[in-house]
């Protein structure tokens, strides 16, 4: 069988970087035993290799990987420090004893604000001098942020955030209530508070009602992955079933579920919320390890089942 | 002719990466040993919650070959430390982002070369050299340096051509297009396989290759006289 001469040029350059295989190596021998052409190609190729070798790769001076790594160190040392989901979970293992902390009173704040009608109550009203209210017992303090006493006065200033309880109502179209939900996502101290405001929120994304990229889809991946009641942990699953298919973040907050939730019921689900995915190779990569690791026999075997299905549909 | 000179290696050198030789074979990453793979993937893991201590690690492992590469391709320790800045700073931005799809070294490097992509494009449409003269003897003259006379060396002859050739080379690395120069880097100076390269690129094996061909060629051509 003779080769064109087109193919040797070809197999030539590869063989230069020893990316020939062998029965390829083989042919191209036989074929420049006869062609004087392909052969005088090779010297062309050998040559080119030699004299690349005039401009070597040099290793970087011990100097500069030095200062490059610091450079690199100092401007990760001057990042905010963590991303927006440990952000998170660090507000959530807060103990309770820091109910008077900041998050619980904007969150009042915001109340103020959305029932005053806009979002513009918030800011103004965390330095907001308030008016002595005329029934004291009645107010509860979230904090005091400042005490100031004018030297030669009795007088002295005290800065406080008030915790005003509120209410309002709205459809689950509107993006106030929404805010509000998401904050009831948040609430530490009370499960059912919780419960409610994920389970509404995973109605709405189920019922694809402008669930996209925003804060009651993300609010549903924290709940999945940093809620410490399973049943919460399952609605939020249930209300990002719609998005698997499509969206990395989401698939990935789920195969973080499989890997890491303590809850059989809430792995299961995350199983069978991955079945049709199963293209993607990091969901065939957390299923191998969910196969071999998890401590469930029935997560273990339909893991395996799902993986035997994929590897038949490929 | 030989025929046999198939059998050789490769004719040409490629400094070993300080404690690592093997890595750079790999396609699928450094690690060949899938222990050494597992305890990346930890670590991977472990920065992706947020530890600064396992990114610092990672960082550890890919540095040098970074420079390295950046540093050949740009020819300026100013830009390869820009480019590894900008590299890693995407890298810790974006480490939420990398699902395992690829091994880890695939992931940075595309990073990498996206950004030496990224330069190369930028000089060639500013068509801007380095500081860099030839004068009358033929030998080059940092604009930034005076030349002494200490820099001439016991064989000024053969120093001084293989100055002129090394020269020739780079000029020549220059004519190709950004692409061609980086799928030839990768080939010839990194040792990539082909396939590596395609996935570094976002392109097929096949495209890969075709551009090798094509920047050898542009290279041979230029350089007819050079042997």
């Amino acid at each position: 069988m003779t080769m064109k001469c087109e193919t040797a040029h070809e197999y030539i350059a590869l063989a230069v970087y020893g990316d020939l295989a062998d029965d390829q190596s083989h042919q191209l021998e036989q074929h420049l035993t006869s062609c004087a052409d392909c052969r005088s190609e090779l010297e062309g190729v050998q040559a080119l290799a030699k004299a690349m070798t005039l401009f070597p790769v040099e290793e970087p001076s011990a100097n500069l990987v030095a200062r490059t790594r610091l450079r690199l160190e100092e401007a990760l040392d001057a990042l905010p420090r963590a991303g927006f989901l440990v952000r998170i979970s660090q507000q959530f293992s807060q103990g309770v004893g820091r109910l008077s902390s900041a998050p619980v009173a904007a969150s009042a704040l915001l109340v103020v604000g959305l029932a005053a009608g806009g979002y513009g109550g918030y800011r103004a009203g965390k330095h907001a001098t308030v008016a002595i209210p005329q029934d004291a017992d009645s107010v509860q303090i979230a904090n005091v942020s400042s005490i100031v006493k004018n030297p030669g006065s009795e007088k002295v200033e005290v800065r406080y955030n008030r915790l005003v309880p509120e209410s309002v109502q709205g459809s689950l179209d509107d993006p106030y209530i929404r805010a509000l939900l998401v904050i009831g996502a948040r609430n530490r101290t009370n499960p059912l508070v919780r419960n409610d405001s994920v389970g509404l929120m995973a109605g709405e994304c189920r019922a694809g009602h402008q669930c996209g990229d925003g804060p009651v889809r993300d609010a549903l991946m924290v709940s999945l992955l940093y809620d410490n009641n399973p049943d919460v942990r399952l609605k939020a699953l249930d209300g990002l079933q719609p998005y698997v298919a499509d969206n990395t973040r989401v698939r990935d907050a789920v195969l973080q579920s499989l890997l890491n939730d303590p809850d059989t019921k809430v792995r299961t689900q995350a199983i069978g919320m991955l079945q049709p995915v199963q293209a993607d190779s990091s969901v065939l990569d957390v299923l191998h390890t969910v196969a071999a690791r998890d401590d469930s026999p029935q997560i273990r075997d339909v893991s395996q089942q799902v993986l035997s299905q994929a590897q038949q549909i490929q | 002719m030989p025929v046999d000179a198939l059998r050789f290696a490769s004719p040409f050198s490629r400094p070993s990466a300080a404690g690592s030789p093997a890595k750079i074979q790999s396609s699928r990453g450094m690690a060949i040993d899938p222990q050494a793979r597992a305890s990346e993937t930890e670590l991977i893991r472990e920065a992706q919650q947020g530890s600064r201590a396992a990114f610092d690690s990672l960082v550890r492992q890919y540095d040098q070959a970074v420079l390295r590469l950046a540093l050949h391709l740009t020819g300026s320790e100013q830009d390869a430390e820009d480019i590894h800045q900008e590299a890693f700073l995407k890298a810790y931005r974006y480490l939420g982002n990398f699902r395992f799809e690829c091994s880890f070294y695939t992931w940075i490097y595309r990073i990498v070369t996206n950004l030496c992509l990224d330069l190369l494009r930028r000089r060639k449409s500013r068509k801007e050299d380095q500081a860099v003269m030839i004068d009358a003897s033929g030998e080059e003259m940092d604009l930034l340096n005076n030349v002494s006379d200490e820099r001439a060396s016991a064989n000024p002859d053969r120093e001084l051509s293989r100055k002129v050739l090394g020269d020739r080379i780079r000029e020549a690395l220059d004519q190709l297009t950004p692409r061609e120069r980086m799928v030839f880097e990768l080939k010839h100076y990194q040792g990539l396989k082909l396939r590596t390269i395609g996935e570094m690129l976002h392109t097929t094996e096949e495209t890969a290759k075709n551009t090798l061909f094509r920047a050898t060629r542009k290279l041979r051509a230029n350089l007819a006289e050079v042997r």
